[in-house]
């Protein structure tokens, strides 16, 4: 088959859109996985809850920027609860209570969303300044998927630098590493894993309300989203960060090409993509042996 | 004997004659709540050989439970000449080759990667079922019509009565079961736990880890495979849900509500989950949400699972003094 350049060139846009989106939901994940080794299966409902919040607050304050900000907000701290009150008490379990754990709190915010928003998917408009299209190269592109790729580029920008340049930041690489040194070094780890696990929380539900008129709002889109994580947190390399960028980027070339060239295989490309990465290179690209 | 042997000896024989009585006791529709039990309990009991005695977490398991059912209803439809017995065998080889296969990648990985591999695995199953329309129906999935059991005592058994059924599926779960707790026993078993504890230590003294774990892999298939097709006689229908990502979740949820670090506490557990599903789903349309607050009681009261309940010495003493 063959098409002009200019669909290459925008699905490849595409894909760069929505493998930014997955980096910003995948990020938390990944960072949690590496420190305390806990696979949050409720993280894409943080996702989820972040853009059912974005709904309402849009509805009922009246501007889409603010739900840009208290959205995270509410699930940030809901997530910071989530952790000091019950994951912590499983930390001593094992993995798989934390799995049964978040497992349950999957179910529990699928259900509350079902009983507060009903099963309908919801849209939420753009604002007006992002709605529109503008030309490029020949025909016309969404202004509101170059705000999602501008925005989530700064965000990553703001957490790159975070990592790299503040104590904190070296703290947290460094609990990816061997959190228990860091411990015996004099650092508060429990204290930084909860920030952590909250920043990962806002960030999702910040992924969810740049996603809410892009994507729409449904019940599913949590679990949607928590398969494309598990592939970019394992192709990556569990921990880290740059890995999880470089798959998410990938996962979105790879869905919005395979959509366009075998379509009747979309389900699976980046199952399959995971499955040679793991028989090929078992701890994914940047992950450490162990 | 000694007392706690009599006992345990007493209960297993009430227990027994009370599954086997059990569909005269009770309403129909609890006999089919009774077969549905039973069907997990195998799947669960599959499960746990992985999860519980090889330290594997197979977190894509429907794959090979989603193999039995499938090659069952296609077996049923295509070839409804074969005989039942023959039926099964067949689709239970598929789930064993599927499993050999599959098991080939994950069981050289550890932990999480592990899990996730599987899960890969099971997806692209699920794919497979959900586009290959004119094979699997899609979403629609296969409706299949049950043949008669032509025994040589009995005569011929109609399928289609749920008694029959119930006989049948629990005459087959356990022997899945027995075979199950056989293998545990013999020196492969052992090497299986042997090596859970400690792979490297294991290679050292000579085991071959790798085949090892490939066999109890391929053996957990071929019972995962066996509780599909039982599915399907069950439900006489198969549909994409068998190959999902909600079965395996749900197969990993009973083990571990029921409690992985025993022989029966995924029996326990499967019963359970069913039992209690289907009771509060009659009383709520949210009945997930009460599944949630019942898995995260679980894990911050009752770390052992359901199981421990009749294990911990409080419950012990208890029981005791109401004996007195």
């Amino acid at each position: 088959m063959s098409f002009p350049i200019e669909i290459y060139v925008t699905q490849a846009m595409h894909g760069l859109v929505y493998g930014m989106l997955l980096f910003l939901i995948a990020s938390g994940l990944t960072l949690v996985l590496g420190m305390m080794g806990v696979l949050n299966l409720a993280h894409t409902s943080f996702y989820m809850l972040g853009a059912y919040f974005a709904y309402s607050i849009t509805i009922y304050l009246g501007s889409f920027w603010l739900s840009l900000l208290i959205s995270p907000l509410i699930v940030g701290t809901l997530s910071l609860l989530i952790e000091r009150f019950l994951l912590r008490k499983t930390y001593k379990g094992g993995h798989t209570a934390q799995l049964l754990l978040t497992f349950g709190l999957l179910f529990i915010f699928g259900e509350f969303a079902r009983i507060i928003w009903g099963t309908a998917p919801l849209t939420i408009s753009a604002p007006q300044v992002l709605a529109g299209n503008i030309p490029f190269m020949g025909r016309t592109y969404p202004v509101y998927r170059l705000f999602i790729l501008g925005f989530s580029s700064l965000v990553l920008l703001g957490m790159a630098l975070m990592l790299a340049r503040t104590r904190l930041g070296i703290i947290i690489r460094a609990s990816v590493a061997d959190a228990e040194m860091v411990e015996v070094l004099g650092n508060n780890v429990p204290r930084v894993f909860l920030l952590v696990f909250g920043g990962g929380g806002a960030l999702a539900a910040l992924a969810g309300v740049i996603a809410a008129p892009f994507l729409s709002v449904y019940l599913n889109m949590g679990i949607d989203a928590l398969l494309d994580c598990f592939v970019v947190i394992v192709v990556g390399g569990f921990g880290s960060l740059f890995g999880a960028l470089i798959a998410s980027l990938m996962i979105g070339q790879l869905q919005s090409f395979g959509v366009m060239w075998i379509p009747q295989l979309a389900l699976i490309f980046q199952f399959l993509f995971m499955a040679v990465v793991l028989i090929i290179r078992p701890t994914g690209f940047f992950g450490e042996k162990e | 004997m000694s007392r706690p042997q009599t006992y345990r000896l007493v209960w297993t024989v009430a227990v027994a004659a009370l599954i086997l009585i059990y569909p005269f006791l009770v309403a129909e529709i609890k006999v089919h709540l009774a077969v549905e039990v039973l069907v997990y309990v195998l799947f669960a009991i599959s499960f746990n050989l992985l999860f519980g005695y090889s330290g594997i977490l197979p977190f894509g398991h429907a794959a090979l439970f989603g193999i039995g059912a499938y090659g069952t209803a296609l077996i049923l439809n295509h070839f409804p000449k074969i005989p039942l017995p023959l039926t099964l065998l067949l689709a239970i080889s598929f789930s064993f080759i599927a499993a050999a296969l599959i098991g080939f990648f994950c069981v050289r990985l550890k932990g999480a990667y592990s899990a996730l591999l599987s899960l890969a695995f099971q997806m692209f199953i699920y794919a497979v079922a959900l586009k290959w329309r004119s094979m699997t129906g899609g979403d629609d999935g296969i409706g299949v019509t049950l043949p008669d059991l032509h025994l040589p005592v009995l005569g011929i058994v109609s399928m289609k009565n749920i008694y029959n059924l119930y006989y049948l599926t629990l005459i087959i779960v356990a022997i899945g079961i027995l075979a199950c707790y056989v293998f545990l026993k013999t020196p492969l078993g052992n090497s299986v736990i042997c090596i859970r504890e400690k792979d490297m230590r294991a290679a050292f003294l000579g085991y071959d880890v790798f085949l090892t774990r490939l066999a109890v892999f391929s053996v957990s298939g071929l019972l995962a495979g066996l509780a599909g097709a039982l599915f399907v006689l069950f439900q006489k229908f198969v549909a994409t849900s068998c190959v999902g990502l909600d079965m395996s979740l749900t197969v990993a949820l009973m083990t571990v509500i029921g409690g992985s670090g025993n022989f029966f506490g995924p029996v326990l557990g499967a019963t359970f989950y069913v039992v209690f599903q289907s009771w509060v789903s009659s009383l709520t349309k949210h009945w997930w949400i009460f599944m949630g607050m019942l898995f995260i009681v679980i894990v911050l009261y009752l770390e052992g699972g359901l199981i421990s309940l009749f294990k911990s010495e409080k419950i012990r003493l208890w029981v005791s003094r109401l004996g007195k």
